[in-house]
């Protein structure tokens, strides 16, 4: 992928092969209302509210403009390409393992690749401090998010079961939940063995024709780009809609520098496109790189007015970094499983999700049932066994009977866990992202509670050399959400406390991680954040 | 050390025998022709690397029962020469090209170290002891200044080699993987269930 | 269609299935060995019963087929619904009157039934909408048992009986029809419901045979009638509906990944291809048995 696909008036058709789309454009020098940095999850979710609502959108892509059913081989190797693969360093006692691991690279950003996983947070956790004593509130209800939860499931057609075991009552899920896996039946088994509840994963890829999506063919390389567009990620959803609202999409345009104007509101966004920095003139900046872009954006647009970083007034841009840690289990069973069919988490158990007695820690977890593909699995072995040699190719040769559950546990937010600038360049000659992590005493004691549990689940279900892993899923937390300008980033509306025409639409706004994938709720916090702009705009507060 | 390669849990089951039926597509047969026709040559290692690397990968994945093995030391040189990493590095590990130069020499000094002679020259026992002596963390060369020794040889030498060879369709044959799946996929999802597609394993 | 039982139970299955085909061959083999009995006078009521059940046959032995053969035929007895709905279509289509293929079909049918619920019950979950989705449908050996009782009925019809099961036959006849079309309704309903409805047309098979199965249930009861021409043009519509649905099915088909080049995952996981012709062959029984009903009306 070399040069830009969109320009010339049209965007890539993501449903037609070699088609096209008209596109919007607008000129580098007339201020737009919004220009939307990534154009993941969070900013082409709110792009496409921010079109739709008449605001002119420019968003600006890193990462190319994908065509689905023509670029996405069915290949683990060849689809590294849908990963952000730039440099970033990554240390601390516990590094977090970046790049594939949770990182995207193009319009859809990580949808492209994610498991379609599709939760709900537990009402209570958007008063965690309050109601459970632990990690901080969030300036927002789960009442205030429900209608946005119902929007965002609908709009992703999410396929879910008739009724779904943890939670508040809701309405039906728009398609009916896919057929289980024997990876996911294991999960099953294992459950009703233990008189534990379990659930299908209420995902979004369609278990029935919608539009022009055709249901899920089970193909299982969902990690890997979803070359039928059953996935409804962001880039077949929420980014059509936006292009035909009258949205630009601007890809492989890499933003380098957010410009503060004199009046201290920002002036627009320098970005690099086809080996030139331009320069677009904004009436508002969001900010949607995911929780290690986002800060880093923020850090190298330093200024007079703001040093530590723009936005950076409470000195907690990059701070409070949480991830999902993902400790692992895993068995041979005397059946076959053949656990690279379907999506690769099918079955899920949100038992100590929803259970606060019983535990030595604070917070929850989920866990699902896994299928990982050969060249992922094999990496897992070598670096969480350090087999090689023949004792490698043997313990691969089991690949069809092995199945595992792997959890989603929330870590606490804490400041020693953060986004910082390195002293290395990337080859735009920008200063790199510096993260550190390590667990506090509390997530190890959730991992061990977490391996002893799906220890005992997957044997009860007949799997045999149980052995365990360690691992992490999403980054969140780093530009938090908050009530008052001294304890984070930006307001219940994603607004910066210190420059009131920045936003920020992406996992950073977690004021803590919660136990479940955070997709479903970046995508109804910015369906929120379209609302409330819509709302403020309205009132002249814009 | 048991050297005998696994016994053919699904012998007769090829995943090219797809390469026309719906389980591929044309990208795909477009990346798997690229990847058994033309592969690379040596444009980033030295001869002298390349020749390390071919030693370090046939213990790290030993082939005795295949005439014409996966091919992994080209990928490897591939991959440096374009310099494309993984998207992160600890910060005490140097960039990747520079990690891989110097992990080589260290691997060839450690050797040196231990037997006198040059990795190339060991006997397969010999070499795997100088890798068990990495795994472990029991370095002693200096050349591994500034480079942990036990990473470079998890994350950087076992992790890429493995990652190449699960990356080649005899190893997918091996594992009775199903494959390349667009358009089409599977049908028969449950336990012990086959679509005539899959690889049928030997009972 | 995935099988999820724990190893030990399947042996058994399996040798009951087995014992069941064995049964339903045996039976069979049975009957060709008796006199053939002597053809019958024409009559229409008895000729649409045996077209109707050559119709629900014939979309069993292809539906059954598919979908056992999606199973793996992993239990022998998984060749019995092929085996009798092949010889009901057979002797159905020439009209022939001898009981004992229909009657095997009737018994096939449910001992089906009960295979089919042992399949829903053993999985994780047991009943629950996953499984009504995905295993082994219960209302599909229905048909197989309809298509015998059409086949029984017929040969008395022929003969002229006043009665059938102690109902006047018209009566009866429009009672079993009007429970065919709704079972076969409620089976469509489950499996539109897995697809979310997700094409308007999708609600046709739902709505329009249980408004035709609520009239003709009607016409059972003792009295009048009820609104002969009403009902008539209902399960005309019905009758119409089966090819229809045949045709969006196949256009379904189309529409999958892959549509029809990729029709060895199609045929299986897309929408089932013989199912909505057995509303045609409900709505034909049911027009004749108001035919017949009408007429036994009339003194």
């Amino acid at each position: 992928m070399i040069a830009p696909r969109t320009g010339g008036g049209r965007a890539p058709d993501v449903y037609e092969r070699g088609g096209w789309v008209t596109m919007r454009e607008y000129d580098d020098d007339d201020a737009v209302d919004f220009v939307v940095v990534g154009a993941g999850a969070g900013g082409a979710t709110l792009a496409c509210k921010l079109a739709e609502a008449g605001f002119s959108v420019v968003v600006l892509e890193a990462g190319p403009f994908w065509r689905p059913l023509e670029d996405f081989a069915s290949d683990e190797e060849a689809q590294q390409q849908l990963y952000w693969l730039e440099e970033r360093l990554s240390g601390g006692t516990d590094a977090l393992a970046l790049g594939g691991n949770n990182s995207g690279w193009g319009v859809g950003g990580s949808t492209v690749h994610f498991s379609m996983i599709s939760l709900r947070f537990r009402p209570e956790w958007f008063r965690s401090r309050s109601q459970l004593g632990y990690g901080f509130d969030w300036p927002i209800t789960y009442d205030d998010l429900a209608p946005y939860y119902d929007e965002a499931e609908r709009a992703l057609a999410v396929s879910g079961p008739v009724r779904y075991p943890w939670g508040p009552p809701r309405r039906r899920y728009p398609y009916r939940e896919h057929e289980m896996n024997a990876a996911g039946l294991v999960l099953a088994r294992g459950a009703e063995k233990m008189g534990i509840e379990w659930s299908a994963v209420p995902l979004a890829t369609v278990s029935a024709p919608r539009g022009k999506s055709p249901p899920c063919v089970y193909r299982g390389f969902c990690n890997f780009g979803c070359a039928t567009n059953a996935k409804q990620s962001a880039l077949i959803v929420w980014i059509p809609r936006a292009l035909a609202a009258g949205a630009e999409v601007r890809d492989l345009a890499m933003a380098g520098r957010i410009e503060l104007g004199a009046d201290g509101r920002a002036a627009g966004v320098h970005y690099r496109r086809n080996d030139a920095w331009r320069f677009q003139r904004a009436r508002n900046v969001v900010v949607a790189g995911y929780a290690i872009e986002t800060p880093r954006l923020l850090l190298n647009s330093a200024c007079g007015r703001f040093p530590q970083g723009l936005a950076n007034g409470s000195g907690l841009v990059g701070t409070h970094l949480t991830t999902h840690a993902g400790p692992g289990v895993w068995a041979r069973f005397d059946e076959a499983i053949r656990w690279y069919k379907g999506p690769p988490n099918m079955a899920v158990c949100e038992h100590w999700n929803y259970t606060d007695a019983g535990k030595d820690f604070h917070g929850g977890y989920a866990f699902m049932s896994q299928g990982p593909l050969p060249r992922a699995w094999a990496q897992l072995l070598v670096t969480e066994r350090h087999l090689w040699g023949m004792a490698l190719r043997r313990e691969m040769a089991d690949y069809n009977h092995m199945a595992g559950l792997v959890a989603v546990a929330e870590t606490e937010p804490r400041a020693c866990n953060r986004v910082e600038l390195a002293d290395v360049r990337d080859r735009h000659g920008l200063p790199v992202a510096h993260v550190t992590f390590e667990y506090s005493a509390n997530d190890r004691r959730m991992q061990d509670h977490a391996r002893r549990f799906m220890g005992e689940m997957l044997a009860a279900a007949g799997g045999k050399d149980t052995w365990t892993s360690d691992d992490t899923s999403h980054i969140l937390g780093t530009c938090r959400m908050g009530s008052d300008r001294e304890t984070s980033v930006v307001d219940a509306d994603g607004r910066s406390w210190d420059v009131d025409n920045l936003w920020i639409c992406d996992g950073s706004l977690f004021p803590t991680a919660g136990g479940v994938n955070p997709s479903l709720t970046i995508q109804a916090l910015a369906c929120r954040m379209g609302a409330r702009i819509q709302a403020l705009a309205a009132r002249g507060e814009l | 050390m048991n050297e005998d390669a696994p016994t053919a849990r699904f012998p007769g089951y090829d995943v090219l025998a797809k390469w026309d039926s719906p389980s591929f597509d044309g990208i795909t047969r477009n990346t798997l022709a690229a990847r058994l026709d033309a592969v690379p040559p040596r444009r980033w290692l030295t001869q002298d690397e390349w020749d390390l690397l071919d030693a370090i990968n046939a213990r790290l994945l030993p082939q005795p029962d295949r005439a014409q093995p996966i091919p992994i030391t080209p990928w490897i040189d591939a991959m440096l020469h374009d310099d494309r990493g993984e998207g992160y590095r600890h910060p005490d590990m140097p960039p990747l090209r520079a990690a891989w130069r110097q992990g080589l020499a260290a691997v060839d000094d450690e050797a040196r170290r231990l037997h006198d002679r040059p990795f190339v020259r060991l006997d397969a026992d010999a070499q795997d002891a100088v890798l068990h002596a990495l795994e472990g963390g029991r370095a002693v060369s200096p050349g591994w200044q500034g480079l942990d020794a036990q990473r470079f040889f998890i994350h950087h030498l076992l992790k890429t080699a493995a990652g190449f060879y699960y990356a080649h369709p005899l190893a997918w044959n091996e594992i009775g993987f199903g494959g390349p799946a667009n358009p089409r996929g599977y049908v028969r999802l449950g336990f012990d269930s086959r679509d005539p597609w899959e690889a049928k394993e030997a009972r | 269609m995935n099988a999820a039982a724990p190893a030990h139970a399947r042996p058994a299955a399996r040798a009951l299935g087995a014992a069941a085909l064995g049964l339903a061959l045996g039976a069979l083999l049975l009957q060709r060995r008796r006199p053939a009995p002597p053809p019958l006078a024409p009559d229409r009521t008895a000729h649409r019963l045996y077209q109707a059940a050559a119709l629900l046959a014939a979309s069993v032995l292809s539906d059954s087929a598919l979908e056992h053969y999606r199973g793996g035929f992993e239990n022998p007895g998984m060749f019995a619904p092929l085996a009798s709905a092949a010889v009901v279509l057979g002797c159905a289509l020439r009209a022939q009157p001898a009981s004992a293929p229909y009657a095997t079909a009737c018994a096939v049918g449910t001992a089906g039934l009960g295979f089919h619920a042992y399949n829903v019950l053993r999985r994780p979950g047991g009943l629950s909408w996953a499984n009504l989705f995905y295993a082994a449908p219960l209302g599909a050996p229905a048909a197989l048992t309809l298509a015998g009782v059409l086949g029984l009925a017929a040969r008395p019809v022929a003969a002229g009986a006043p009665t059938l099961a102690g109902l006047p036959s018209g009566r009866a006849l429009c009672s079993l029809a009007a429970f065919g079309l709704t079972g076969t309704s409620a089976e469509a309903a489950l499996l539109h419901f897995r697809g979310a409805f997700q094409h308007p047309a999708m609600w046709l098979p739902v709505t329009v045979p249980p408004a035709a199965a609520v009239l003709l249930a009607g016409a059972a009861l003792p009295g009048r009638p009820g609104p002969r021409r009403l009902t008539d043009a209902l399960l005309k519509a019905c009758t119409w509906l089966g090819a229809l649905g045949m045709v969006f099915h196949a256009r379904g088909i189309a529409r999958q990944m892959g549509g029809w080049r990729n029709w060895s995952q199609n045929l299986l996981a897309g929408p089932p291809l013989p199912a909505p012709p057995s509303f045609s062959a409900l709505a034909l029984a049911g027009r004749a048995a108001l035919a017949l009903r009408t007429a036994q009306e009339r003194p």
